[in-house]
């Protein structure tokens, strides 16, 4: 039994299909990263899973089985519509919305005082959510979320409007959940957060899954028969490279078919130039984006 | 039902602990205290205490009895002169605010005049003519004198002997009711805001995603129907207190309406048994419409007409006069919208049934279940389509199955 296992979805609204056909299952304790460009279907398929909407047909177990006022507790979740109450002080909104999760005040509190802390926020426990900047606001999201410490979370753009500092602050908090065993969904389009971050993804274009699996086995599937170097010196001309592009600061070197890249890297050292570095180039999250999600428009 | 308190809670301490809600309470006892206080300028204006003078050349005051007084009314003395000169004399010197001359040929031509510099108060005017008048009847027995004097005394009492209004007008507690009905539609009014604002707030903030998958829609819109239920409760009991310290004023002041409230208490508890059910059928209703609607301006003009609705019994108040156990009286008792005011009004001149008392409160609290339910629908229809009308129509589609619309 996964945390949530997605069976066949689909929703639609009128004559505007939302989603199409997307499955997936997120394991516990794992990172997952929900991908897809503007108006794939990720929010619907989201609010699908947390009951908002009822799907027109598959299935959504949570934790096993159809969602429950239990289970609702069991979840964090930050949407992508931000909300929290402007006109009140930050703690007494924090301290609302802990209690609909079920959480004892005292309890809130004490849980409470450590985050406020963690996220610097301590000192604006009393200003009112509007007078707080959107960096604020933010993090303050952010807290309600974990403030009833929460065995699944779902989070949408987790990092926007985050300085450096803070960015590092909540994907280390981020990291320390997953490793206290905490299953998280993070929905993003900074893919080198998901690069950093994620054990495993999907990505749905049209409402339909695109991508699915393990991160690392899903670049290597997209990786071009081509290697990268960073050499002292002009490269040697060698039948085995078909092509030499500038690439990142390196050089990609894109090689003929029969052959194999410890072909050339052993070519290679044996001429005269200075090697510094060779690598299987294999693309970024951002390029198998890119080109999946072009590939889907041009069909 | 903890989270639905929770919500509750924070709905009233959001409303309440503001002071737009001091203004709000204070407003109606202070527009009433204004009202009563103008009122009581413009008759004190109307009066004078000062003494008037008369001089009696018919021979009718020999042995002066004094008129008889209203409840609370003082006593203006009436003082005699011999001539007209000491009269004159002290009404320049403003002792008297006037004097009355009752000439010797008074019982042939009935003639009397009075001499002034400025009009006298109404009250000195009032107890001349009924000290003329018990004097005039001085020879009869002295309570035939003042019982001749004080006039008819009319009560009108209902067939089956359980309502009555004295000649005086009716009592105060003959009108709880209608001061009930008052305080209800102030209620509406005031409780509009802070209903269509219940669900704006969560739309405006874009709580409402976070809210959901928290508790259902349901225990919020319950939660919230609650803390505004609270809030009602505290501007009632809060103008009650006023009210009954302006009771307690009045009285010691010696005003006389206010000296035998005639109190009808099963009346006033029945009441107040329709107007709580018919208070949350109207506030789920108003939440319904705060969901539906994009604007909270537009929300607003939905109250207006359930005011309307509320006070159709006031414009076909003759058909009650005329037989308050009439078929459409007893329809409009049973209504909702009309119930209250219907039953307030029939129970001037009627005693109203236990059965339709019953049956209204019955149909009332149904109403208002299904009110709170389809406020429900509504919030969860609408609550995710920032700037979006909801149909009513939708609002009956697809049983089960509430989400189903166009893409938020």
């Amino acid at each position: 039994m996964h945390p949530i296992e997605v069976s066949q979805i689909a929703k639609s609204f009128g004559s505007i299909q939302a989603v199409v056909d997307v499955s997936f299952e997120v394991k516990k304790g794992e990172m997952f990263g929900l991908l897809g460009p503007n108006g794939a279907g990720k929010t619907t398929a989201i609010r699908v899973i947390l009951d908002i909407f009822q799907p027109d047909q598959g299935k959504v177990a949570i934790f096993g089985g159809p969602m429950s006022d239990e289970k609702k507790d069991r979840i964090g979740y930050m949407p992508e519509e931000r909300g929290l109450y402007q006109d009140i002080p930050l703690e007494r909104c924090l301290l609302y919305l802990a209690s609909l999760k079920g959480v004892p005040d005292q309890r809130a509190r004490e849980n409470l005082e450590g985050h406020l802390e963690r996220f610097y926020l301590a000192e604006h426990r009393n200003k009112k959510v509007k007078e707080l900047s959107k960096g604020m606001q933010q993090k303050a999201q952010i807290i309600n979320t974990l403030l009833h410490q929460p065995e699944l979370i779902i989070i949408d753009e987790p990092f926007t409007a985050l300085d450096p500092l803070n960015l590092q602050l909540v994907k280390d908090v981020l990291g320390e959940l997953r490793d206290q065993g905490v299953t998280i969904i993070m929905s993003t389009h900074q893919m080198q957060q998901v690069e950093e971050l994620c054990d495993r993804i999907l990505l749905i274009d049209e409402g339909k899954n695109v991508l699915y699996g393990d991160l690392n086995k899903i670049r290597q599937r997209f990786s071009g028969h081509a290697v990268l170097v960073q050499a002292g010196g002009k490269l040697p001309e060698l039948a085995s490279i078909k092509e030499i592009t500038p690439h990142n600061g390196d050089l990609k070197l894109s090689l003929e078919e029969n052959t194999t890249p410890q072909e050339v890297l052993k070519e290679l050292a044996a001429s005269s130039i200075n090697l510094e570095k060779f690598e299987i180039a294999v693309p970024t999250l951002n390029e198998i984006f890119i080109q999946v999600v072009e590939e889907g428009d041009t069909k | 039902m903890k989270r639905v308190l929770s919500v509750a809670r924070y709905e009233y301490r959001r409303n309440v602990f503001k002071k737009s809600f001091l203004l709000t309470l204070l407003s109606i006892p202070l527009m009433v205290a204004l009202g009563l206080g103008v009122g009581l300028l413009l008759v004190s204006l109307e009066n004078n205490d000062r003494s008037v003078g008369y001089l009696d050349q018919a021979g009718i005051f020999e042995n002066p009895i004094p008129p008889p007084l209203s409840k609370g009314e003082e006593p203006v003395d009436f003082i005699p002169f011999q001539t007209e000169e000491e009269a004159m004399a002290s009404l320049e010197a403003e002792e008297i605010q006037a004097y009355y001359l009752l000439p010797a040929d008074y019982f042939e031509t009935q003639r009397i005049e009075i001499v002034y510099t400025e009009k006298p108060g109404e009250n000195a005017n009032r107890q001349w003519w009924d000290f003329l008048q018990i004097n005039l009847l001085s020879d009869q027995p002295t309570e035939i004198a003042y019982r001749s004097a004080s006039g008819a005394d009319v009560t009108v009492r209902s067939l089956d002997g359980k309502r009555s209004i004295a000649d005086s007008g009716p009592a105060f507690g003959n009108l709880m009711p209608l001061f009930i009905n008052m305080a209800f539609m102030g209620l509406i009014l005031m409780s509009s805001g802070f209903l269509m604002g219940a669900v704006a707030e969560e739309k405006e903030n874009r709580t409402m995603e976070i809210v959901v998958t928290s508790i259902s829609p349901l225990q919020l819109i319950g939660g919230k129907l609650l803390g505004i239920l609270a809030i009602a409760l505290t501007l009632l009991v809060s103008w009650s207190l006023i009210v009954l310290l302006g009771i307690f004023a009045a009285r010691t002041m010696g005003i006389g309406w206010f000296q035998d409230l005639g109190m009808d208490w099963g009346v006033i508890l029945a009441t107040g048994a329709i107007a709580a059910p018919a208070y949350v059928l109207v506030s789920a209703l108003m939440i319904a419409i705060g969901t539906m609607v994009t604007t909270t301006q537009e929300g607003q003009s939905f109250s207006s007409l359930f005011i309307i609705l509320h006070l159709i019994p006031l414009y076909i108040a003759f058909a009650f006069i005329e037989k308050p156990d009439s078929s459409l009286a007893i329809a409009l008792s049973i209504l909702p919208f009309t119930s209250l005011m219907s039953t307030a009004m029939r129970n001037l001149f009627f005693s109203v049934p236990n059965w339709q008392i019953a049956l209204s409160v019955g149909v009332q609290t149904v109403c208002a279940i299904g009110a709170i339910w389809l406020a429900s629908r509504a919030f969860r229809l609408g609550m995710l389509r920032y700037g979006q009308r909801l149909r009513w129509r939708s609002l009956f589609q697809n049983q089960g199955a509430g989400e189903r619309g166009r893409n938020p």
